[in-house]
């Protein structure tokens, strides 16, 4: 021990010079992807408020005008406020769907005793590996011979089954993981105050589930919000289009009136953008909680 | 949640399961068991399950989606396939795909998450600032690389020639030759925060004491991130590996935002010719046999690191 401490003090102005050397690597490193991160938003949100009649020049010069009616104008003229409802009417159901029903099949495989659980449990987390390119040619024609393409329900229930990535294989998944961790006791002392099953389940277990239950609501939130093929595939109409579809051809490789594309693409992340700043925690947590525990 | 627990609940959890295990075995009335299953079970069903066993069963047909008939071809359509040339040449990009796309995040994730670690100031913001590509969508993540990459006005091109390398710009999207790395390096971009997130979840979960005793034995920083961090760590490499490998065979949505495969087929993926096949041309049979190759080969893999992962752990 003596040792080494009087190596480190005769070797102290060296490594003071390496301190600041390596502290500056560090950050710079950091600094540089963080920068990486962050310039195409600020893409975004200058070309969103920029003037049409300065863009001609060149349409990427950062903040070189100032035009908020950018905001309004695609909310009308290019329709963004419709892309933006018909988006909430898919994902409002979408979220409460899953929501709902993975506390209450998560719930029934960590706590129910029946023949197969196990094995539907299985089947759920199948889900989770099954790309939607596996199913989406013979849902294309199943939904056509319910009648429902373009229907949004189109969107929302295979939204709901996991199609988009999410949805029920994700949700039982992280459910049931939840209620595992649970003392049983609780449950039982309910039970001996009388509480039927449907009783601890209502009272007792699903206030406590409410944390899980917030970081499934994010994570489902984002991807209903963002999903992107199914409304393209299923949502053919024009009235129907969500924000990502809609996004999507406006576009339509278009190099005019950019300023009103990326005004589209604001009103498009802003809502994800706040929600990610309210509900990081929920965020991290619903991601990292499958992955971590194993 | 679970290393918040006290050791008195988690003795609690264990006994309560055994003697549910064990002892006490009530089956639950099957009325309660239908309320919380069967809706799930319907729409998963119906819309899972269903058309995956759809697709399999398309695949041994030949069918334009409109006949009222499908014709029975058996493994034609696979015979067909291992024939096709543009079928191989999307292979040719996922495999591409699946290398740089893998190791690209989790070698731009992994030093990120040990830094921040290891102690940095703003953490958690730095921590925030790379999730923000991940939250975003994919139209968007294709729409503003797209302006970066533009050949007239993209921001790429002008910090080329700000730096001299005037030589270098192009059309970075309608180039044969760099489109598909355009395209990857935008997807790269959007999935390094995932890693850097995953893995500094798993590194939180390490033992700080075992560190201490590998400095105290004298090991190095190469020698503690060798010995003590990656071991620690490991069930969250595989994790995030299984996520960025199994979403490397369905790669889609990106391309078709940035260059709907082209110039020509320079960025086709399998899912985008499957895509092509079914929709396009109304091979719906065909394309059906390219997305079971697809959940074939995902699946797979899925299972193969899942096991390992399992095996690690005992």
């Amino acid at each position: 021990m003596a040792d080494q401490v009087m190596v480190r003090e005769r070797a102290h102005p060296r490594l003071r010079v390496e301190r600041v050397l390596v502290a500056g690597a560090k950050y710079g490193f950091l600094g540089f992807w963080a920068a990486l991160c962050l310039l195409p938003m600020l893409l975004v949100f200058s070309t969103a408020f920029k003037d049409p009649l300065v863009e001609t020049g060149n349409p990427f010069q950062l903040f070189s005008s100032l035009r908020i009616e950018n905001i309004a104008d695609a909310w009308t003229l290019g329709k963004f406020g419709r892309y933006f409802l018909n988006t909430v009417v898919i994902m409002v159901p979408v979220v409460l769907g899953v929501i709902v029903l993975s506390t209450m099949t998560g719930y029934a495989l960590a706590r129910f005793d029946f023949p197969g659980r196990r094995l539907l449990f299985w089947a759920f987390v199948l889900g989770l590996m099954v790309p939607f390119f596996s199913l989406m040619i013979p849902l294309y024609y199943n939904l056509r011979d319910y009648g429902l393409l373009g229907n949004p329900l189109a969107v929302i229930l295979p939204s709901i089954a996991g199609a988009g990535g999410t949805g029920l294989p994700l949700g039982v998944f992280l459910m049931r993981a939840f209620f595992l961790d649970m003392p049983e006791e609780l449950a039982d002392a309910a039970r001996v105050d009388g509480c039927d099953e449907i009783g601890v389940f209502r009272r007792i277990m699903v206030p406590l589930a409410l944390p899980g239950a917030s970081a499934l609501a994010v994570l489902t939130f984002l991807s209903a919000w963002n999903t992107f093929l199914l409304p393209l595939l299923y949502l053919s109409g024009e009235e129907s289009r969500t924000l990502a579809t809609g996004l999507l051809l406006f576009t339509g490789g278009r190099t005019q009136e950019l300023e009103l594309t990326a005004a589209g693409t604001l009103i498009m992340i802003a809502p994800v953008l706040l929600f990610f700043l309210l509900f990081q925690r929920q965020f991290i947590r619903g991601l990292t909680s499958g992955a971590v525990k194993g | 949640m679970s290393g918040l627990a006290t050791p008195a609940a988690v003795d609690g959890g264990r006994r309560s399961r055994l003697l549910r295990r064990g002892g006490r075995r009530r089956r639950t009335p099957w009325p309660l068991v239908a309320l919380f299953v069967l809706p799930s079970v319907a729409i998963y069903a119906l819309f899972m399950i269903w058309p995956f066993l759809g697709t399999l069963q398309l695949s041994l047909h030949a069918w334009d989606g409109f006949a009222p008939t499908k014709t029975f071809v058996g493994l034609g359509n696979y015979v067909a396939l291992a024939n096709d040339g543009a079928f191989w040449n999307g292979v040719s990009h996922i495999l591409i795909w699946a290398v740089v796309g893998t190791i690209g995040p989790i070698a731009i994730g992994l030093p990120l998450a040990i830094l921040l670690w290891s102690g940095t100031r703003f953490r958690l913001a730095f921590r925030a600032i790379y999730f923000i590509p991940v939250i975003l969508p994919v139209v968007v993540i294709g729409l503003v690389w797209g302006w970066i990459y533009n050949p007239l006005f993209g921001v790429l091109n002008s910090i080329l020639e700000a730096v001299g390398l005037g030589d270098w710009t192009r059309g970075w999207l309608g180039d044969a030759d760099t489109a598909l790395f355009a395209i990857l390096f935008a997807a790269i971009w959007a999935t390094f925060g995932f890693c850097v997130v995953m893995f500094l979840a798993g590194l939180q979960g390490i033992d700080t004491n075992l560190i201490d005793a590998a400095k105290v034995d004298g090991a190095n920083a190469w020698q503690r991130t060798r010995h003590v961090i990656l071991p620690g760590i490991a069930p969250v490499f595989t994790f995030v590996l299984t996520i960025t490998l199994v979403g490397a065979f369905s790669v889609f949505d990106i391309v078709y935002v940035m260059t709907r495969g082209g110039p020509g087929t320079a960025t086709e993926t399998m899912a985008g010719y499957a895509y092509k096949m079914a929709f396009g041309r109304n091979f719906a049979g065909y394309g059906a046999a390219i997305s079971s190759v697809i959940a074939l080969v995902s699946l797979l893999v899925a299972i193969l690191l899942l096991r390992y992962r399992e095996r690690g752990r005992d």
